[in-house]
């Protein structure tokens, strides 16, 4: 529209700075419940209504971010046909028959698969189709169910920065600003041990009531009886070990994840439609779709934010906050990007960051290093303090909670209350030292 | 007199013996296991916070509600192992008000309950030994409610 009319500059700027925090604020408080998708989309489409921002420009921020698409679908691709394969109902079988009758056995058995699942496959494999696979099994074995749910939701995020595919938001962050193999380890490997150890030592001492009991192994589901085809069980171990191999090649090589994790989760779907074990319609079903109108309708909306220069002056406050040290940058990149994903959600978060991180391109490299790490580590690991998904939504729960409506998701918020800042504070000090 | 015995799936047999304590003429014992829909909800919230339908997949959805299902039959089967010819009561929900409302609607004289599921031998009495549901129960019910404490003697005597 504002390309048909003649209107200042500042009343453009800041039109687009309103259309963009009202988007932020409709994913924040989810009016009508609406999905996130459509809050996000509704935003672009706004902005590419009202002319501020060009159609030639949204279609080459999104082809910007093809790397990151197409993550999203290989990485739930993989983990569909993985499933379908039975490979998390046998690993969990697995996991209960190395804990030998002990409660907590099996308890940090489950930490150390939600890790491995979240390092190849990344969080979101261990927190929507681990969780639930660990719960049908300590309801068969008559174990308390809550203390392994939050283990397994908790563990997601904890264990979500071992590599740069284990959770979208890294391909997010680091598809703007790449970082070589060595230098990502060097910084998130050991904050990511100290935080899962800490995670896992906290839980202990929450739940060391529940834990001590034993589970009775006729109980256990006989390890056949998980996997539905062997042969397509099999082709799907390989493949997923071929994966992950590739995954640390390709990083290593800087070449594009995205294209390991479709060509794997194609390689996988092939095998699965030979052996007849899904069809190209179920694995569809199994990959939300709506996640691409989300990260599309978020990347054109901050894009358009960019362009008046909010996102630069917000980096760069960013970047004074932080004293220009390893120490602020560290601090304020934690603090900025965890309360931040409490805010709006993890993924739009990081795409704000990105953003934002734009304008410390000028810093000292350590500095730059610095902000770079925390974004990842708030975005990865801020969930875990309301884990129900943001600060709304905890909002929402005490409301309904005061009206007597059953919610229980205000049990996860009472344990990240306890555990995150803990993890926060500790791994960013580790970051902070190793820089 | 009729007695409500809520089962958690580790208590059939101490609730037994507190049965056993009472007069046993006209005793009318009832078993009440509630299957706990919160872990659902905390399921769904997880899929909601990942941009994923509330529901997990049909297939996953069905078998954890078999699951769910295959195990309340089995507690309140071991429940009647120790009680038999009690009434059986099966629901779903959040396990402190269900206990409440069935009592109330059983016309329960007298509720049973354990301070929490136990999953070892070791018993600890002070603060919190109490769990949320037998917390609420004793809090709401519509009848006296009888705690039944697991012996304990070798943890007294307590600090004076």
């Amino acid at each position: 529209m504002f390309q048909f009319i003649s209107v200042p500059e500042l009343t453009k700027t800041l039109i687009a700075s309103f259309v963009g925090v009202l988007t932020l604020i409709g994913i924040m408080t989810r009016p009508f419940r609406w999905n996130e998708a459509i809050i996000a989309m509704g935003g672009a489409g706004l902005l590419l209504l009202l002319g501020l921002i060009s159609p030639v420009d949204a279609f080459s921020t999104l082809c910007r971010d093809w790397n990151t698409f197409l993550f999203f679908l290989g990485m739930m691709g993989l983990s569909a046909l993985a499933e379908a394969a039975g490979l998390f109902d046998w690993l969990a079988v697995q996991a209960a028959r190395f804990a030998r009758r002990r409660a907590w056995l099996l308890f940090l058995n489950v930490f150390l698969l939600g890790t491995l699942i979240s390092m190849i496959l990344s969080n979101d494999a261990t927190a929507l189709i681990l969780t639930p696979v660990v719960y049908v099994l300590v309801t068969k074995l008559r174990l308390p169910v809550l203390p392994f749910l939050f283990a397994c939701t908790f563990i997601a995020d904890t264990a979500s920065f071992l590599l740069p595919v284990s959770n979208p938001i890294n391909i997010i962050i680091l598809s703007h600003f790449p970082l070589d193999l060595l230098t990502f380890l060097r910084l998130m490997l050991l904050p990511s041990l100290i935080v899962i150890g800490i995670n896992v030592g906290i839980f202990f001492l929450l739940y060391r009531r529940e834990l001590r009991g034993q589970f009775k192994p006729e109980r256990l589901p006989p390890v056949n009886e998980t996997i539905k085809h062997r042969v397509y069980f099999r082709y799907t171990y390989l493949v997923l070990i071929g994966v992950a191999i590739a995954y640390v090649l390709a990083s290593a090589a800087r070449f594009p994840l995205s294209l390991i994790a479709v060509g794997g989760a194609f390689i996988l779907l092939i095998g699965a439609l030979a052996w007849k074990q899904s069809t190209l319609r179920e694995t569809g079903k199994r990959i939300s779709w709506s996640i691409f109108g989300f990260i599309a309708g978020m990347a054109i909306v901050v894009r358009s934010i960019e362009d008046t220069g909010l996102t630069a002056t917000f980096g760069n406050w960013l970047l004074h906050l932080s004293g220009g040290t390893t120490f602020g940058a560290v601090m304020v990149g934690t603090a900025g990007a965890a309360l931040g994903t409490n805010l709006i959600n993890n993924i739009p978060m990081a795409v704000v960051m990105t953003s934002a991180l734009g304008s410390v391109q000028h810093a000292p490299l350590a500095v730059q290093h610095g902000f770079l790490a925390a974004t990842m580590f708030g975005c990865d690991l801020g969930p875990n303090l309301t884990t129900v998904g943001s600060l709304a939504t905890v909002l929402w729960l005490l409301i309904l909670r005061r009206q007597g409506i059953n919610v229980s998701g205000l049990d996860y918020f009472k344990v990240g209350v306890i555990v995150t800042p803990i993890m926060l504070l500790a791994g960013a000090l580790t970051i902070w030292w190793l820089l | 007199m009729r007695v409500l015995c809520c089962l958690d799936g580790t208590n059939a047999e101490p609730i037994s013996r507190v049965t056993d304590l009472l007069s046993p003429g006209g005793l009318t014992v009832g078993l009440i296991y509630v299957i706990d829909k919160g872990p659902h909800h905390d399921i769904e919230h997880a899929r909601e916070r990942h941009f994923r339908p509330p529901a997990p997949p049909p297939r996953r959805e069905r078998q954890m509600l078999e699951v769910e299902q295959a195990s309340a039959e089995e507690i309140i089967d071991e429940g009647l192992h120790y009680l038999s010819g009690a009434q059986t009561i099966q629901r779903e929900g959040r396990p402190e008000r269900e206990i409440v409302n069935a009592a109330a609607e059983w016309n329960a004289d007298l509720i049973i309950i354990c301070p929490r599921a136990e999953y070892s031998d070791k018993h600890k009495i002070g603060p919190k030994s109490v769990g949320h549901v037998a917390r609420f129960v004793l809090d709401h019910a519509p009848c006296p409610v009888l705690l039944a404490r697991p012996m304990n003697r070798d943890q007294f005597p307590i600090k004076r």
